[in-house]
């Protein structure tokens, strides 16, 4: 109480002074009177009573200070003079300012972009109620496409029974949807759900309900919860779409809510359903058969639970399922299960990257903070005289150090104002960035969290700075100042942290180049990869037409829902057939094809494989291949090679022999050394009996080129194409090929589409060209930014190189002068600047390579065809900087061998 | 001899109690004639020090005449001020006989 309200009295003294230094001013000159007073009526002369009295009182001046001291808040008025002198004097050197503040501005902004990033991707909490307790459940397996093969119904019911750790299980079946509009169709990425999900997630609606326990099952209405992104782009954010009806594969279905934004693992999604709305996920196939997986699971740890314990749970649980269920979990193929915080599966996909980014950005500040200090320093040791002056009035080291710290925060304060400008502007090209890689993109944003690192940030900097400049102990200062030094250059030490911080600049330079050079290689090297077919003048459509949804709704027979869908399925393959004759027709296109996808993109669908006459080996994971669909022209449309056998024909078609066309890897995989054509597979595994597809023997008839599938940095995959004509129109795609500007044809054919199929949504129609540049596109992006910020690094180390050397030449100015006049030339005055400065570059070029064979080890998982430590790019990168260094050595030398001699020692 | 830290608090806060109202050069007077002239107090020690227990409220401060009519600044015990007069008379008085007890002369010799 006291202390708050003596606080309170001194923060009013601040304000108050004026007034109340004339009050103490009459109290003082009344208290010297009244002695001198008494002192007169003791019996002495007027003169000598006043003389006597001051004497006593110690000097007013003084006391009137000492008072003012306790009056208000002297560090406050103290701090304000210094705010005030520090503003003066970087207004009186405005180069040295906007240099430092440029430079700052430019490390800072950096930074706080990228952290900012980091923080919405990876560090910030979940929208999710108590988001930390959620966990995400992965099923894989060995072999291609089995990293993440989600869970089944009845396994999904064992560990809600069996794991007491998670106290809600919640399923999430990833499906596609067709929403019919007015006058358009848009294929939905959906989630089936069950009426737990929302309670497990802990979300929220902002509109309307969510679902609940009671949308559970067969035989109640279906109904649809938007997710706020797509409620805000499809109907504009219209507060009336709850209870509206809306057209899904052709039900009726009810809008109950709108949820609050949040992220969705593994895709994002337009809107979550109840099962009911797929009659396939009610029927008995989807909640009975083990081995039927769609469907992904969040759990919540059940209070008290730790995640180690829901672990040991699972494993447990999972190990028992195992040895029970032998069919479904082919020992040769080693399934295994993984409980990750949903935060952090969240995340994964970003998090090398956004750590890669961070490092490189706090390079570029370690790089400008060095430059920073070597200017502080440089002009500290010409403000040496005037910091003895200052110490000669009366300044202690304590007031001298405040001083610098006021100065440097001004300036570290200027520079992160201007770096967070230049924040705002990169954070919008970051969260493109982000996107590719995160659910959570959305989440970015420049923050007080954000803002308060950059604060820190610019603290640490200010202090930093002020505690590297060497100030004299204190008590030495009379000393200096009675020797009469104009100077107290402890310089030697100082030249030395110089010259150590021009070191650390180029090393770090060196690693930040080496991986900007390394990631361009990458970036290079994948747009090199031959993606299996000739691009040219081709594009594709994806173009669904069976609507998997609707039809009989859980029926009692489990093949109703196929013949439903067998009989949709003959009259799309004839809407197909006219799509593709009538777009083959068009004047410019050469070639029309129809197949399950589009080429370069991944199939959804793989099947265990064998092969006729071959059994397999006792634990020899069961081999899978992509089920891939094609007509008779979809090679040559594509540009995919055929390398051996034929291609299909009109005559491959339902009631024919079944034939199979192979691709290159499939080939070398089941018939190494001998020709495949002839043989016979067939498809296999406890999955093919949920398929309307039979494992009948089909007989190959060809082997095709591989095509890069799953992205240009991923290997080929086995894959088996059936005749479109043979197999159900899963997928549904067309590859057009022109003679030239495939681009001027999408309007015409997208025409045709939709005049056929006015119901079919068009997901997307892309060039061959523009599908390849979808996986470049992210690594292009990633080399940009790093070789940026390689860019910058080096810029600044340059500026850093030059002025450590024009610094050390204008120290250096009568030595040079004395040398030349005792004989040196021109040409050995500028060798010896070289040498001062190749030193340098020298060391830091050592260090930086050695750093960089350590530090991009840690991104290998960014690469693609080039190894970490590649020799090509580090000696690239070390000849640049060297050539760089060198480049700015040059100028300092050159203005040393200039110096006159006459002119440089008599100004000495 | 210098005043020790924290006793002048004490002392000037004695003196009001005892002599009423008084100003910052009747306070100085009367610490320097109780102590016998061993203490000397400068304006730089003294009114940071009445300032102090002003601004932590134990005494109060107002303009009055003095007693030979020249305007002058009298400081008056508060009633926080007398609170603690009385509880550091207390504990002083307690540290006193404390240390007396120490350094009494030995009894007896060991």
């Amino acid at each position: 109480m006291r202390h708050i309200r003596a606080a309170l009295a001194r923060l009013a003294g601040f304000f108050t002074k004026d007034r109340a230094d004339d009050d103490l001013k009459e109290e003082l000159q009344a208290h010297l009177d009244m002695e001198t007073a008494e002192y007169i009526r003791r019996g002495m002369a007027p003169d000598a009573a006043r003389r006597r009295a001051l004497l006593a009182s110690g000097g007013l001046t003084q006391a009137a200070e000492a008072v003012r001291d306790q009056r208000g808040l002297p560090w406050l008025e103290s701090v304000v003079a210094d705010i005030r002198y520090a503003l003066r004097t970087l207004r009186r050197s405005p180069a040295f300012t906007a240099v430092v503040v440029l430079t700052l501005a430019l490390g800072i902004g950096a930074n706080t972009a990228i952290f900012s990033v980091v923080h919405g991707v990876l560090l910030k909490p979940l929208p999710n109620r108590d988001g930390d307790r959620l966990l995400y459940l992965r099923q894989s397996a060995d072999g291609p496409g089995q990293a993440n093969i989600s869970f089944s119904v009845p396994e999904v019911h064992d560990f809600r029974t069996g794991v007491p750790s998670l106290g809600g299980i919640a399923e999430y079946s990833p499906w596609n949807l067709t929403l019919q509009g007015d006058n358009d169709a848009v294929r939905l990425d959906v989630g089936l759900v069950t009426g737990n999900y929302f309670d497990v997630m802990g979300l929220a609606p902002v509109l309307g309900r969510l679902t609940r326990p009671s949308d559970d099952g067969a035989g109640v209405p279906p109904v649809m919860v938007l997710t706020h992104d797509f409620w805000i782009k499809r109907f504009g954010g219209d507060r009336g779409i709850v209870g509206r009806q809306v057209k899904l594969d052709g039900q009726s279905v009810t809008v109950i809510g709108v949820l609050q934004p949040a992220p969705f693992f593994p895709d994002r999604i337009d809107a979550l359903l109840n099962m009911v709305v797929s009659p396939h996920h009610v029927s008995a196939m989807m909640v009975q058969n083990r081995s039927h997986r769609m469907t992904e699971v969040v759990a919540r740890l059940a209070p008290g639970a730790t995640v180690a314990q829901a672990r040991a749970e699972v494993a447990a649980i999972y190990s028992r399922l195992q040895s029970d269920y032998k069919d479904a979990y082919n020992p040769g193929s080693h399934y295994r299960i993984a409980v990750t915080p949903f935060k952090e599966a969240l995340g994964e996909r970003a998090r090398l990257t956004l750590w890669l980014l961070m490092a490189a950005a706090a390079f570029v500040m370690i790089i400008s903070a060095a430059n920073v200090a070597n200017l502080t320093l440089m002009r500290g040791v010409r403000r040496e005289h005037e910091l003895v002056v200052r110490a000669a009035l009366g300044a202690g080291v304590a007031r001298l150090r405040r001083l610098l710290l006021v100065e440097n925060l001004v300036l570290t304060l200027l520079g992160a104002v201007f770096g967070v400008v230049i924040a705002l502007v990169g954070v919008r090209l970051l969260v493109s960035l982000a996107a590719r890689y995160s659910p959570r993109a959305g989440e970015i944003r420049l923050d007080g969290v954000v803002l308060g690192f950059t604060l820190a940030l610019s603290v640490a900097l200010a202090l930093l700075l002020s505690y590297i400049a060497s100030l004299p102990q204190e008590g030495t200062f009379a000393s200096w100042i009675s020797a009469g030094v104009r100077r107290m250059s402890g310089s030697l030490r100082k030249q030395r942290l110089q010259r150590g911080l021009v070191v650390a600049q180029v090393a770090v330079s060196v690693v930040l180049l080496a991986g900007a050079g390394l990631l361009t290689r990458t970036m290079i090297r994948l747009s090199e990869v031959d993606s299996g077919l000739r691009a040219e003048e081709v594009f594709a459509m994806d173009v669904p037409l069976l609507q998997l949804s609707g039809g009989p709704s859980g029926g009692t027979d489990p093949m109703a829902w196929f013949r439903h869908i067998m009989e949709l399925d003959v009259a799309a393959k004839e809407q197909y057939e006219r799509m593709r004759s009538e777009i083959r027709a068009l004047p410019g296109v050469t070639e029309a094809g129809l197949g399950s996808s589009i080429p370069l993109a991944a199939s959804t669908l793989t099947f265990d494989v064998k092969v006729e006459g071959e059994a397999l080996a006792v634990g020899e994971a069961v081999p899978r291949a992509d089920v891939r669909t094609a007509s008779p022209e979809y090679f040559r449309a594509s540009g995919i090679p055929l390398l051996q056998g034929r291609e299909f024909t009109s005559t491959d078609r339902g009631g024919s022999g079944l034939v199979v066309i192979v691709n290159k890897t499939f080939a070398d995989k089941f018939f190494p050394g001998e020709d495949p054509v002839g043989k016979r597979i067939a498809w296999t595994g406890p999955l093919l009996k949920l398929s309307p597809i039979s494992g009948d023997w089909r007989t190959i008839v060809g082997v095709s080129g591989n095509t890069r599938d799953g992205g240009l940095d991923a290997e080929p995959r086995a894959s088996v194409f059936m005749p479109f004509a043979q197999m159900l129109s899963i997928g549904g795609a067309l590859v057009i090929r022109a003679d030239s500007n495939a681009p001027g044809l999408v309007a015409a054919a997208t025409r045709i589409v939709h005049r056929i199929a006015p119901a079919a949504p068009i997901v997307r129609v892309l060039t061959v060209a523009q599908i390849k540049d979808q996986s470049v596109s992210p690594r292009r992006l990633n080399a940009e930014l790093v070789s940026s910020f390689g860019i910058l690094a080096l810029i600044i180390a340059a500026v850093g190189i030059a002025g450590v050397l024009a610094f050390s030449v204008s120290a250096r100015t009568t030595e040079i002068g004395i040398r030349m006049s005792l004989g040196a030339d021109r040409g050995q005055v500028q060798r010896m600047i070289l040498r001062e400065g190749g030193v340098l570059l020298a060391l830091g070029l050592v260090l930086g390579v050695a750093g960089a064979f350590f530090a991009t080890g840690l991104v290998r998982g960014l690469l693609y065809g080039v190894a970490p430590r590649d020799p090509t790019t580090f000696v690239g990168v070390a000849l640049l900087m060297a050539a760089i260094g060198i480049l700015t050595c040059w100028i300092p030398a050159l203005r040393a061998s200039r110096i006159d001699p006459a002119i440089a020692m008599r100004s000495a | 001899m210098d005043v020790q830290q924290g006793t002048l608090a004490l002392m000037i806060l004695r003196t009001l109690e005892v002599l009423g109202p008084l100003h910052g050069y009747g306070v100085a007077r009367r610490i320097e004639e109780t102590s016998r002239h061993r203490l000397t107090l400068n304006y730089g020690t003294l009114y940071p020090a009445l300032l102090k227990l002003e601004q932590e409220g134990f005494i109060a401060a107002e303009w009055r005449q003095s007693e030979n009519n020249r305007r002058a600044k009298f400081y008056a015990l508060t009633a926080a001020g007398r609170k603690r007069l009385a509880r550091e008379t207390r504990e002083w008085q307690q540290t006193a006989d404390l240390i007396a007890a120490f350094l009494a002369p030995r009894r007896e010799a060991p």
